[in-house]
């Protein structure tokens, strides 16, 4: 893999106005738009705070499914055949596409508590901050392999559907839409299902200790949806250049 | 040439070469064997394993049974080193990225690479560099891809139906570029459809069917192999027999004095036919086109598919 070849692939992503809008421009919008509505009366700190860490990881969630759609693409195209007839290995070519999703979920990371800085004058302590920054930015691993995951498995007519319904349940279900605190008791009994939830449970429990899990609980929920979505992404890799 | 070739080997060896998918055998036990510097044209119906037997020789895939070699190693080595450039069918660049910067890419990935400049002018996309993928024309598109098969300055250069897209102006042009570039001395297998770019480029042709090579040899070879020449002439006194005793004739038909020989080897059977009847007189040959050769020697023998 060479630096030519991450910064190109860095670069296409940004010239795709899908990938610009939702995953950088929508978050930050949509924090701002439920600071307004939501965090009214007391301890509003905290609301936005949660509303911030959700929708940071709404835009490390979207980035990392825009990037692994890419695949669905590029096979369709015979890029990726065009590819392994370079000294680029399939392996290599994974690697460079999840080192890519960690690039590309950085504007989203680092744009919304940009904006909640700004205009709602959110106020956390070093430790939290790092806890969000860091374990949002790491957290986003598993949806970085379900994208690729998705994109290995869809022709890219498929794609758009599938990662929209994906997006809806991660987004509703999974609290990076709804915050946990709106949701009725039984909508909040399914959302751990979802690795959504744990996503955003990373940096909630920087921020309130209300209806939070355990960090160590959280890392070990993200780290097997990590390896099983690996085991995945490893096993259809291989399929398909042993069919190819 | 930038990559070292093992001395000796055959740029490209295929030896009882056999590939199924599922109950269908594309590839049905080949041998191929391509020397250093040649051009070899690969003919053949749809469905006939030309992109399958190229699959095999680019490491794409592996073959069931038989070996393949690329300068005498594995094919996969031979593309990690850079030695083999290649134009796949129905290919397509990517939409977000310029001309110069999916040349550039590419480049990136090979050991040592061509400058970008130099294989964007000598394949004619200099004026295209800034350009994304999705506002070239097809004959622009097939040129681009030839610039990334070209980048890594491969000794082998593969090329599946390249002018498939092509208007007969752009097919020219690229063949023009392709013709200079083999100047150079690098050995090329191209598939096509094209019977007079076979002709032309080719110093020999392969042609394949129903997964088998049915004929291998020079241009002239393969053509005489599949219908020959036809000798027309007025030969007096000649008998039926005694014509068809002559070398190489295949066929032979005699009305009045009239005469019309088929013959697989048109310059041993007319030289022949010159010394024994010294009075033949008003001789014409034809040679049948590859058009011809390619139509019989391709044609199924039992028409079920």
């Amino acid at each position: 893999m060479s630096a030519t070849y991450l910064r190109l692939e860095i670069v296409r992503m940004f010239r795709n106005p899908r990938f610009a809008i939702f995953s950088i421009a929508f978050p930050a919008l949509l924090f701002l738009l439920q600071a307004s509505l939501f965090a009214t009366g007391k301890d509003t700190d905290v609301i936005v705070q949660v509303l911030m860490v959700n929708l940071m990881a709404f835009g490390v969630y979207f980035a990392a499914m825009s990037n692994g759609a890419r695949l669905a693409v590029e096979r369709a195209a015979g890029w990726q055949r065009q590819l392994r007839l370079t000294p680029l290995s399939g392996r290599a070519y994974l690697a460079g596409k999840g080192l890519s999703g960690l690039l590309l979920a950085l504007p989203a990371l680092l744009l919304v508590p940009a904006v909640a800085l700004a205009f709602k004058g959110v106020e956390l302590d070093a430790g939290s901050w790092t806890r969000i920054l860091v374990g949002i930015w790491l957290g986003s691993i598993p949806f970085i392999l379900l994208g690729l995951l998705v994109g290995q498995l869809s022709r890219p007519e498929t794609l758009q559907p599938v990662n929209m319904s994906i997006s809806l349940i991660m987004g509703f279900l999974g609290g990076l839409w709804i915050p946990i605190d709106g949701m009725p008791d039984w909508l909040r009994e399914i959302a751990p299902v979802l690795p959504s939830y744990w996503l955003t449970q990373l940096g909630r429990g920087a921020v309130t200790s209300d209806l939070t899990e355990s960090l160590p609980v959280t890392l070990a929920v993200l780290a097997a949806w990590t390896v099983g979505l690996g085991v995945l992404v490893i096993w259809r890799y291989r399929k398909d250049s042993s069919r190819a | 040439m930038s990559n070292e070739t093992t001395s000796g080997a055959p740029a490209v060896e295929l030896r009882g070469v056999r590939k199924h998918y599922g109950e269908v055998a594309a590839v049905d036990g080949i041998d191929l064997s391509i020397r250093v510097g040649e051009v070899v044209a690969l003919l053949g119906p749809n469905g006939a394993g030309k992109s399958t037997a190229i699959d095999m020789i680019l490491g794409l895939s592996g073959p069931d049974a038989g070996s393949v070699a690329v300068f005498g190693r594995a094919p996969t080595e031979a593309v990690a080193d850079g030695a083999i450039g290649a134009m796949l069918q129905n290919g397509t660049l990517l939409d977000d990225l310029t001309v110069a910067e999916t040349i550039g890419l590419v480049a990136s990935l090979h050991r040592s690479p061509m400058p970008v400049e130099q294989v964007m002018r000598r394949t004619g996309v200099e004026d295209l560099a800034k350009r994304r993928a999705n506002r070239l024309s097809g004959g622009q598109q097939q040129r681009v891809r030839f610039a990334i098969a070209l980048v890594s300055d491969p000794s082998l250069l593969i090329l599946d139906e390249p002018t498939a897209a092509m208007d007969p102006a752009a097919r020219r042009d690229f063949w023009k570029a392709i013709y200079e570039d083999t100047a150079h001395g690098r050995t090329v297998l191209f598939a096509t459809h094209y019977l007079e770019e076979a002709e032309e480029f080719a110093d020999r042709v392969v042609l394949m069917r129903s997964g088998k090579i049915v004929a291998d040899g020079p241009v002239a070879q393969v053509r005489a192999a599949a219908s020959g020449r036809t000798i027309r002439a007025v030969v007096p006194g000649a008998g039926e027999e005694a014509l068809g005793a002559l070398p190489a004739v295949t066929a032979c038909e005699l009305r009045e004095q009239r005469v019309r020989l088929s013959s697989s080897d048109s310059d041993a059977t007319l030289r022949a036919l010159l010394e024994r009847f010294p009075a033949a007189r008003d001789i014409e040959i034809a040679s049948a086109g590859l058009e011809d050769a390619f139509l019989s020697l391709t044609a199924e023998p039992e028409t079920t598919r």
